[in-house]
């Protein structure tokens, strides 16, 4: 019996693997201001997953299908004039989810995978999802580590890329793609709805922490890797959807470092304000 | 308008410096604008000119001194002041037509459940016609020229009759037709006794239009009579390097 | 397909009237949460009530849902009244943080029960076909107070939404009505999602507006509009959906039926209104060649 055996050995690794993937593809999608967009995913993937059970095709290439189409179906539906990204997505979203539903429910006994589906498993994980989720964390690292500078001045500066002759178009796919493959992979340890807290949580909190570029990656990185093993570590010794349990982490993360920067921020002003009255008290002297 | 309303101050500025949060941005304005005058709000970008125009409407407070509209504090006075915003900062694609956006100025004056009655309906037509769009009045808003918006704007706050008007950078990319209507309808106020302060770079303008002129990067380089106030040397106090002098008299501001 | 058969059963008669009036109810707010960009506020409020709903559950049974239902609305609704306008965190993040976390919650409450599966999925799908006349009672009286409120701040809200400076400029309290807006969404996502599910309340409030919104430019009709295709595609995926039960032996969960049904109406109506706008382009074009000559 080898250690990959052990139930919550996998589930550790894989809440490990997710958990940096999700910090650092996250950064991007704060920045980017993709977290509505990265919840339609989520849920578009759903009838890519269903078709793929009903094809026995594999079911990381069916939800990745379906999520192209949704990326598609976005940027198709916010051309349309007086619609615009938030609306195209929110259709995106609910549409998709629909569909999944619907062709659930033209199966019989169903619903016990839709639950993992929504709220994700995993303790469930086999040795060959590891293997998949290992391979995309490396593929979108090594993409993310040739591509970062020039991502980051897309989110950064969109004209000034383009000026300086970036590709942006194509990079805006890329990174699109980078983000659906992480959602690919992340939904069946998480679920549809839990993924987004893993994609947004460990980013918006090393943001609150830090002001510096250099040093958001490795900060959420280690938030998301953290969150995600505790979350499995509590959910083992307490019997609750391992999923929550790592979402509640991140939001506790995230809840932490707003209100440590609110009395931060507090704290700095009310430094402030002395100083700034006793000036023109001694000018007009 | 009685020649004893001419004379009131709409606009006092008393030693006043204005903050965002606990970030200083103008300091030590001080200055007056009396009912039938209009001042010219001039700067460089950054300077503090929107700023000022959010703290005369009580948006942005004031941190020391004092900022006195129509003879209340601002808040109090928001009732007879009209303001009118940049043309494209609004949503090209909302759905409502030119009319609809002039009755906005009525709404204060309305209420909350009332229907627009026939005076309403008539001063609104009265604001577009002035502004020499009445034939527009059922397009839809952002089917206009971002000149024709910025006249429908001015409409708007035509409609609500007000005692002190505030425009942020009205003639920014607006065509000469729009301009010139512009002009007009501020010129027309200004004789029925309004206030006007109007936020520009364009110094031209502030020649033809105004009387008075309020120099503005974070201090205040000068406020009085526009003749007096726009010299070269406050000019390049004002915009630092980026003024270039011509022949002595003449400035021209590289960037604004 | 038959239209109307199916509505003489009383259980689909009872989907039906619910459907109706949570079509125009969401039709209405619907089209201020369009016009707002609301989208992803109202999805974060259809999952922030679920904790509301399971504590409701666990304290009171069936009469607690309601109660608790809103509760987590009106907590949500201040939250996110709180988070927006930080400079740090940008708006979506903290909602999505404040959606995942809040629902995550619901879910660890929900797990320690044994009927977890079944107690998610009828929140998430609702069940629409078991709608009771209570529920019924429950939504007519959101809809009347939802409306109540619309209708005395239509002006100040209008003006909010389409030039929020002016709107503060003329001063109206921006902050407290975008809680009252807030608050609008989340009365409407509690009368709803307990029968209808979280994914079809998400759809009333975005799809039908949207639609309306590619057909017209005028709110005039927008807003009648987006009532009519809210009710009409409950209707039409209500029949669609027993339709494929009862003659073809395909069971189609009927709320999931009525989205997708709302959205076909929405594919058709960005379809019309680009033909419209077409042909209205190249008349202007043919017709009125010295206005575009003047201007």
């Amino acid at each position: 019996m080898t250690w990959l055996d052990s139930t919550v050995h996998r589930a550790m690794i894989e809440a490990a693997l997710v958990g940096v993937l999700g910090g650092v593809v996250g950064v991007f999608v704060i920045a980017r201001r993709l977290p509505f967009f990265t919840m339609a995913l989520t849920h578009g993937t759903f009838p890519g997953i269903v078709v793929a059970a009903l094809l026995g095709v594999d079911l990381y290439l069916g939800g990745g299908v379906f999520g192209l189409l949704v990326v598609l179906a976005v940027v198709v539906f916010s051309r349309a004039r007086g619609q615009d990204f938030t609306a195209a997505t929110g259709i995106a979203l609910s549409g998709g989810f629909a569909l999944g539903v619907v062709l659930v429910s033209a199966q019989d006994g169903f619903s016990k995978d839709l639950t993992a589906y929504t709220v994700g498993d995993v303790l469930a994980v086999s040795t060959s999802d590891l293997v998949i989720t290992a391979v995309v964390a490396v593929v979108v690292l090594v993409v993310m580590a040739a591509l970062g500078k020039e991502l980051l001045l897309v989110a950064f500066d969109r004209e000034g890329a383009a000026a300086v002759g970036l590709p942006t178009a194509v990079l805006d796919f890329a990174l699109l793609a980078i983000i659906e493959v992480t959602v690919v992979a992340t939904v069946p340890a998480l679920g549809a709805i839990l993924t987004v807290a893993l994609l947004v949580g460990p980013a918006a909190t090393a943001r609150l922490i830090t002001d510096r570029l250099a040093l958001l990656f490795p900060i959420a990185a280690a938030v998301g890797v953290s969150c995600a093993l505790a979350g499995v570590w509590v959910s083992t010794q307490w019997n609750i959807a391992a999923g929550a349990s790592i979402a509640l982490f991140c939001g506790s993360a995230f809840g932490a470092a707003f209100v440590a920067s609110v009395v931060r921020g507090r704290l700095r002003s009310t430094v402030d304000v002395p100083v700034a009255v006793t000036v023109p008290e001694e000018a007009p002297a | 308008m009685t020649q004893q309303q001419d004379r009131t101050a709409a606009l006092v500025l008393e030693q006043a410096s204005v903050a965002y949060g606990h970030v200083p941005v103008l300091e030590e304005l001080h200055g007056t604008v009396r009912s039938g005058e209009a001042v010219a709000l001039i700067g460089p970008n950054g300077a503090g000119k929107s700023t000022l125009i959010k703290a005369i409407l009580g948006l942005v407070p004031t941190v020391r001194g004092r900022i006195e509209v129509l003879g209340v504090t601002p808040a109090q006075a928001r009732r007879d002041v009209a303001y009118v915003p940049q043309a494209d900062t609004l949503d090209p694609d909302f759905p409502v037509s030119v009319e609809q956006v002039v009755m906005m100025g009525r709404y204060r004056k309305i209420g909350w459940l009332r229907r627009p009655s026939a005076a309403d309906r008539a001063l609104a037509a009265e604001a577009l016609e002035r502004v020499g769009l009445s034939d527009r009045a059922k397009n839809r808003f952002g089917t206009l020229s971002g000149g024709q918006r910025q006249r429908v704007l001015l409409a708007r706050a035509i409609a609500a009759q007000p005692r002190l008007l505030l425009l942020d950078e009205p003639f920014n990319g607006v065509d000469a037709v729009s301009q010139h209507a512009l002009l007009e309808a501020i010129a027309l106020l200004k004789q029925q006794g309004a206030a006007v302060v109007v936020s520009t770079h364009d110094l031209a303008i502030a020649h033809l239009a105004c009387d008075e002129v309020c120099l503005l990067n974070r201090h205040q380089f000068g406020f009085g009579p526009t003749d007096e106030v726009l010299t070269p040397e406050r000019l390049r106090a004002t915009y630092g390097g980026h003024a270039l002098e011509l022949r002595g008299d003449r400035v021209i501001v590289t960037q604004t | 397909m038959s239209l109307f058969e199916p509505f003489q059963l009383p259980f689909m008669a009872r989907a039906l009237v619910e459907l109706v009036i949570l079509g125009v109810l969401a039709g209405t707010v619907g089209v201020l949460v369009l016009l707002r960009r609301l989208a992803f506020v109202s999805d974060t409020l259809t999952h922030t009530v679920f904790p509301g709903v399971v504590i409701g559950y666990l304290m009171a049974g069936q009469d607690g849902v309601f109660w608790g239902a809103l509760a987590a609305g009106a907590v949500t609704a201040v939250l996110l009244t709180v988070l927006a306008h930080r400079r740090r965190v940008s708006e979506d993040a903290a909602l999505a943080m404040v959606l995942t976390s809040l629902f995550a919650i619901g879910v660890v409450l929900v797990s320690q029960r044994t009927a977890f599966t079944s107690d998610l999925t009828q929140f998430l799908f609702g069940r629409i076909l078991t709608v009771t006349q209570e529920q019924l009672v429950q939504t007519a009286v959101v809809t009347v107070l939802v409306a109540a409120l619309l209708a005395v701040l239509r002006r100040p809200l209008m003006l909010r939404t389409f030039d929020p400076e002016g709107a503060a400029a003329a001063g109206i309290r921006v902050g407290l009505l975008d809680l009252v807006m807030n608050v609008a969404v989340a009365l409407v996502v509690v009368a709803a999602v307990q029968a209808v599910g979280t994914i079809l309340v998400i759809a009333l409030l975005i799809v039908p507006a949207a639609a309306a919104r590619a057909l017209s430019d005028r709110l005039v009709f927008i807003v009648p509009l987006a009532c009519l295709i809210g009710a009409l595609g409950g209707w039409l995926g209500l029949a669609a959906s027993y339709e494929a039960s009862v003659y073809h032996g395909l069971r189609l969960a009927s709320g999931g039926t009525v989205v997708l049904v709302l959205v076909v109406l929405y594919g058709v109506a960005a379809l019309a209104g680009a033909v419209r706008r077409r042909v209205g382009l190249s008349r202007a074009r043919l017709g009125t060649p010295e206005l575009e000559m003047t201007r």
